[in-house]
């Protein structure tokens, strides 16, 4: 439905949301959203509103789960964490991803 | 489908979601803005640069809020309170379109139920395909047929798997068990291999087989249907071996029939089934008709050749049964008789040999008041989508899509006809009612008990298709609008497609064309069939027949004597008699005779019809004397056998005798000049007892006391008070003469009559009903048409005003316009009523499918309809003011 970034491929943000939650453990958004800026570099350059309609998909297929608690700063605030489906998504997107970017490795390198 | 159900759940629990949302995005701002700050940054610099890095939070807001809900369901959910809002805005036009959708699924759900009870549902036996019902025809006895017949046909195993014999389902005394409070079930006669050829199986026990149908008499027992077996039992089990009292007899229950199996006849749900042999009729006598008879053919016979090998049969049979010694009247007519081969995979009906053709015109009737129903409807949406011209060129100027503002012109059509339907299905059950008020008790109620899966399939289908063919249409029409010119026009829209409501307009026509054609056509005949002398004044005479049990119908002379003398001192009545049969359809006997010097009898008996009848009898039914005196109470027990005959005697046997009251006839028929006489001391008016329909017979009526006879006994009671009033009287009367007296069938003469044309009122008041319904429609969509047409020609009319066009000729020229309309929409219906009219030739009686009354009424009545829709708004025309309208332009 939202179309309206297209430096990020679609499905690009999920897995990197979930890969995220799988390193860090549950996050919050504005701590997710800095932690995928913070690794992408300056490649990256991510609207961090559109992190909240990705984080309601993912939650409504059953990857992410939240619930509602206290930040280190003794701030309320939602939290994000991986589920058992998640991390099975985790694993199979990113072995979609390999086989892709294998593909077209072979298509960009130079003709021999 | 698990997301779309969070989805859901997501769009019901909105609001709380929507405050989460907010909570946290406010959270991941409060955080950025903090970190801002941390880094050294004035707070209003913070804030704005954690908006900035946020994106836009509206837009991150709108795009989780399509995420969250159901897109389509919202939108639609919008559609919905938008059509609602507008449909209430808009009283009448809501209350004119779901009124006359609902009449008219109301009146498709009410007539098709009937037929399909009566032309359409299989009978819920094996392979019901197979079966035939040999119906034969032809002679007094339309449809039933002799036990030696039955047996006879039973024997052909070239033909059929397997023939079974039944007596039509009736009305029969019955209690639970012996001493239980007496009440009355519907019992069928049936022969031992009923159950096993029709392939049904017991719910409980066992059925009947071949030898439960041997001796006559000598089967006492009985199978109960699945509904009664639970309706007055409770489903007990226990019921196995009990006994029951069917007819005052006792008779041990063995079994109980398969859930929903009612028999083989549709209008009446068989209760209890007994074996044939226990019908107390004449087993070996071949003339004596009761029995209905239905056969599995045999899968590669084709129902042509079983009615060769029947033709071959029946001959014979009849030749056998009426030898040459026979009188040649009767062998005649007799010889003439055939076994018609019919389907019988839908059961048998007499309301189907009687009603079915008529049936099915109606069904087509029907379907041409809910099409124009649907025209009206359509006309209607498209007066209102002409009105939002302007409304729908500016949504469309402000960017709505148009398939949009389509799906929301269907959703309101939506609303308007699942209005209409289910108003429509309610009035349908109401409807059934108003139909079973005009059929004869003896008809049973063909509709069952609740509306069938397959009427209701039937009713959501014609619902679906009504909002296609008058929403579709519309919805596209309206929103087909140029944003820009759409915007510019004036107040008036420029039309709502002034032909395409023109063409609606004369369908309407037509379609009330051909219904007030037929409305038309059943009320002449039934005023035919009310104008004939039927020989009796048939107000307030109530005509009942006396059950008496058992033990007293050996001697029935005496308590029906005691009875009438009892009746006659209560108060209002003013004579009391009886007969046998009946003066009016109580069935008939007949009698062969000679006529002393009559030309007729001389070579040859004479055939007539014989009643019995008691003192007072023709002034209790008003009949009038032509010539001497009707029977006295000195004729009833006398030496002297006397008699009145009717005038169809005397011109039969005595034409041209000047005293017939001087001359005797005979029942001694084996001499020309007869035996022992009969002095016929009167004439009175021919009664037509057989049926209005019926020609009169010459008919003698004899004293009922004297000679044997058997029948039950018709009271008639001439009474001054309403008959209602004379209901308990009777009924007190009855119970003195002992405790199990009944009465059956209690009915005014007048209600009889009735009973015997049911069809035709049935068919006058439906078709005034649809009549009137469609000539309503006709002239709503023709002044709807005419009034806007005139609205639009407002400026040319006040021109032609100002330039001294007379106000008369302003007035025909509107007229004129609807006149044209309903002179397309006869042209187009007067050929198809006239088919209609053709197809129901055989319920007229005395008129022609082509009646010319009948079409010049309707053509007058449409053409009067045309000239009073347009009559308002052609004064409103001719009254135009020019100065003003002039100044208006």
């Amino acid at each position: 439905m939202s179309t309206r970034d297209p430096g990020i491929l679609q499905g690009t943000l999920d897995l990197m949301v979930l890969r995220t939650l799988e390193t860090m453990g549950p996050q919050h958004g504005f701590g997710l959203a800095k932690r995928i800026q913070q690794i992408s570099g300056c490649a990256l350059d991510l609207n961090q509103g559109t992190l909240y309609p990705a984080l309601l998909r993912l939650e409504q297929r059953g990857w992410i789960e939240s619930r509602w608690g206290t930040s280190d700063a003794n701030r309320k605030a939602k939290f994000y964490q991986l589920t058992r489906a998640g991390r099975k998504q985790i694993a199979r997107e990113s072995q979609d991803w390999e086989r892709t970017v294998a593909l077209m490795e072979r298509f960009l390198r130079p003709a021999e | 489908m698990r997301i779309f159900w969070r989805r859901l759940i997501g769009l019901l629990r909105g609001n709380r979601l929507e405050r989460e949302l907010n909570e946290e995005i406010g959270i991941h701002l409060a955080m950025q803005e903090a970190e801002f700050r941390q880094r050294g940054m004035e707070p209003a610099a913070a804030r704005a640069a954690a908006l900035r890095e946020f994106g836009g939070v509206a837009q991150a807001k709108e795009d989780y809020r399509d995420r969250r809900g159901v897109p389509w369901l919202e939108s639609a959910a919008r559609d919905l309170r938008y059509g609602l809002r507008g449909l209430r805005r808009t009283p009448g036009f809501t209350v004119a379109a779901v009124l006359s959708l609902a009449l008219g699924i109301g009146a498709n759900t009410a007539i098709f139920s009937l037929f399909h009870t009566l032309m359409l549902r299989l009978l819920p036996v094996e392979k019901p395909h197979e079966l035939v019902s040999l119906y034969p025809t032809g002679g007094r006895f339309d449809g039933y047929v002799s036990y030696p017949l039955f047996q006879e046909i039973a024997k052909r195993g070239d033909l059929f798997t397997g023939v079974i014999a039944r007596t039509p389902v009736s009305k029969t005394r019955f209690a639970t068990r012996p001493g239980a409070r007496g009440q009355f079930c519907q019992r069928e006669f049936v022969s031992g291999n009923y159950f096993t050829v029709l392939g049904v199986a017991p719910a409980l026990g066992r059925l009947f087989t071949e030898d439960d149908n041997r001796t006559p008499g000598g089967h006492p027992i009985a199978v109960l249907s699945y509904d009664l077996w639970h309706n007055r039992y409770g489903a007990d089990p226990a019921i196995l071996g009990a006994k029951i009292l069917v007819d005052e007899q006792p008779f041990t229950v063995i079994g109980v029939a398969g859930a929903g199996f009612h028999g083989v006849q549709v209008e009446r749900r068989a209760e209890v089934w007994v074996p044939a042999m226990m019908a107390g009729m004449k087993f070996t006598d071949p003339r004596t008709h009761w029995l209905w008879v239905v056969a599995r053919r045999r899968p590669e016979v084709s129902p042509r050749q079983i009615q060769a090998a029947l033709d071959v049969l029946m001959a014979q049979h009849l030749k056998a049964v009426y030898p040459s010694t026979y009188n040649a009247a009767i062998r005649q007519k007799a010889l003439g008789q055939r076994l018609e081969v019919r389907e019988g995979s839908v059961g048998l009906s007499v309301l189907r040999e009687e009603f079915g053709r008529p049936l099915t015109v109606m069904m087509v009737a029907v379907g041409l008041v809910l099409l124009a129903a649907c025209a009206n409807v359509a006309n209607l949406l498209l007066a209102r989508g002409a009105a939002r011209q302007k409304e729908v060129a500016l949504r469309l100027s402000l960017g709505a899509t148009r398939a949009r503002l389509v799906r929301q012109a269907l959703t309101e059509s939506i609303l308007l006809v699942v209005a209409g339907g289910a108003l429509g299905v309610w009035l349908a059950a109401w409807g059934q009612r108003a139909v079973i008020q005009f059929l004869p008790e003896s008809s049973g109620n063909p509709f069952g008990a609740a509306l069938d899966t397959t009427v209701l399939l039937f009713t959501l289908a014609i619902t679906a298709l009504s909002a296609i063919l008058f929403g579709v249409g519309p919805a596209l029409r309206s929103t087909a609008v140029d944003p820009a010119a759409g915007l510019r026009a004036g107040s008036v829209g420029q039309g709502g497609s002034p032909l395409l409501r023109r063409v609606l307009v004369v369908a309407q026509v037509a379609f009330s064309v051909v219904l007030v054609g037929l409305a038309a056509l059943f009320g002449h005949n039934l005023f035919a069939l009310r104008s004939v002398d039927l020989g009796f004044r048939n107000q307030n005479v109530v005509a009942f027949t006396v059950d008496f049990p058992r033990g007293m119908r050996s001697e029935i002379r005496t308590p029906s004597r005691q009875l009438a003398e009892q009746l006659q001192t209560l108060p209002g009545v003013f004579s009391v008699s009886y007969g046998f049969p009946g003066p009016f359809l109580m069935g008939f006997a007949g009698a062969s005779i000679r006529v002393p010097g009559s030309e007729r009898t001389a070579h040859e008996p004479g055939y007539v019809d014989e009643a019995h009848i008691a003192p007072r009898y023709f002034e209790t039914i008003g009949t009038p004397l032509v010539l001497g005196r009707e029977l006295e109470r000195n004729d009833m027990t006398g030496p002297r056998q006397v008699a009145v005959v009717n005038e169809a005697f005397v011109r039969e046997f005595l034409p041209g005798e000047k005293h017939p009251d001087s001359r005797t006839f005979s029942f001694d028929d084996s001499k020309p000049e007869g035996g022992e006489p009969t002095f016929i001391v009167g004439v009175v008016r021919d009664v037509r007892h057989a049926g209005i329909q019926k020609p009169v017979k010459p008919t003698v009526y004899v004293a009922i006391d004297q000679g044997q006879n058997s029948g039950l006994p018709t009271m008639l009671v001439r009474t001054q008070a309403p008959p209602n009033a004379l209901l308990a009287p009777i009924y007190r009367e009855l119970r003195r003469l002992g405790p199990s007296v009944a009465i059956g069938d209690i009915r005014t003469l007048r209600q009889q009559v009735d009973d015997s044309i049911y069809e035709q009122r049935l068919l006058a008041a439906l078709g005034a009903f649809f009549g009137t319904l469609a000539l309503v429609l006709a002239a709503v969509g023709l002044y709807g048409v005419v009034a806007y047409g005139t609205a639009r020609r407002t400026g040319e009319i006040g021109l032609r005003i100002a330039l001294g066009a007379p106000r008369a000729q302003v007035v025909w020229m509107i007229m004129r316009d609807s006149l044209i309309l309903v002179a397309l929409g006869l042209a187009l219906g007067l050929p198809a009523a006239l088919a209609g009219a053709r197809a129901v030739e055989s319920v007229l009686f005395g008129i022609q499918p082509a009646d010319p009354f009948t079409f010049a009424a309707t053509a007058a009545l449409l053409a009067a309809i045309g000239a009073a829709a347009a009559f308002l708004p052609a004064r409103r025309a001719s009254r135009l003011d020019p100065s003003q309208v002039l100044r208006n332009e």
